[in-house]
């Protein structure tokens, strides 16, 4: 048995056939063959996964849907009367007197 | 398992560049990724029982890494080696694995090794000599188990096994030289034995 070396840069061919032994799992082909069964099945996806995979993303466009839907309707349904112009509001006739006459004397003391 | 493959066809796969081997494997090609498991098992359950010790732990860490490797091979940069990137998964599957495990499950030892009675033939005297180099491994630190596995057993280089294990060329040295000292003193004192 040689002595190691701090910087051997040699593998040791007899300890390497030792270890290999000592740690020989045994039955390649079975353990191969049970790695690509678990791939396979991890590779196709069930219906649940799919439905789970698609649920979150269509819930979010769900929403957005409504939302958007929501302020259309609400947009149509709930438009504001346009704005009565100055001259409008002036030869309307008032529908509490004494508000207007207080507005014509602001407007007539500026 | 991989759709059987016709001998010449799967000499050819096996001779194909393993960046080229990973890309159709990440694309979901079955055979290409058996390829990269038949080739890869052997050190993967090594490296794996060097660490855990118990062969099926090391089996089902080796199997987990080998997956989760199958799912992070978009992950892989194909300019590189494709060994140490993958060793260091199983090297992290199993450490983390060996971390989750509340009791520590012991192998039996062999009863020729624990009786010390006369060895019956040589299959037992291996037996015997592979318990007592586990029962050395396990001994020592597991970086330092893995380094020398990976160099002795495996043939990595230095610069391949620091990039397992993430740590400095000059520290894979160390735990190489130190872990051969041990298992060398254990390998003379059996062959003075025998």
């Amino acid at each position: 048995m040689k002595e190691p070396l701090p910087f051997d840069h040699r593998p040791d061919a007899l300890l390497g056939e030792s270890l290999r032994r000592a740690l020989d799992p045994g039955d390649a082909a079975a353990f191969v063959a049970r790695v690509l069964a678990r791939a396979a099945e991890a590779r196709i996806p069930s219906w649940d996964a799919v439905l789970a995979r698609w649920a979150r993303p269509g819930v979010a466009a769900a929403v957005l849907v409504a939302l958007l839907a929501g302020y259309l309707v609400g947009r149509a349904t709930a438009a504001p009367a346009p704005r009565p112009s100055v001259y409008d509001a002036l030869l309307a006739p008032p529908a509490h007197p004494g508000e207007v006459e207080i507005v014509l004397a602001s407007v007539i003391g500026n | 398992m991989a759709d059987p493959q016709p001998p010449q066809q799967a000499a050819r796969i096996a001779q194909q560049d393993e960046a080229d081997l990973v890309v159709r494997a990440a694309a979901g090609d079955r055979s290409a990724f058996g390829v990269l498991v038949e080739r890869y098992a052997g050190v993967a359950r090594r490296v794996a029982r060097a660490v855990l010790g118990n062969p099926e732990d090391a089996d089902d860490a080796a199997q987990d890494a080998m997956l989760s490797a199958l799912v992070k091979l978009d992950q892989y940069d194909p300019r590189r080696p494709f060994g140490p990137w993958l060793l260091r998964i199983v090297a992290n599957a199993a450490t983390d694995r060996r971390r989750r495990r509340t009791v520590r499950r012991v192998e039996p030892l062999d009863a020729a090794l624990t009786a010390g009675g006369p060895r019956p033939d040589t299959t037992a005297e291996r037996r015997a000599l592979g318990e007592r180099l586990r029962q050395a491994l396990a001994e020592l630190p597991e970086r330092r188990r893995v380094a020398v596995v990976l160099f002795d057993v495996e043939g990595y280089s230095h610069a391949e096994i620091a990039a397992v294990l993430g740590i400095p060329e000059g520290t894979v040295r160390s735990e190489v030289f130190h872990a051969r000292r041990r298992l060398r003193a254990l390998l003379a004192d059996w062959k003075e034995e025998a």
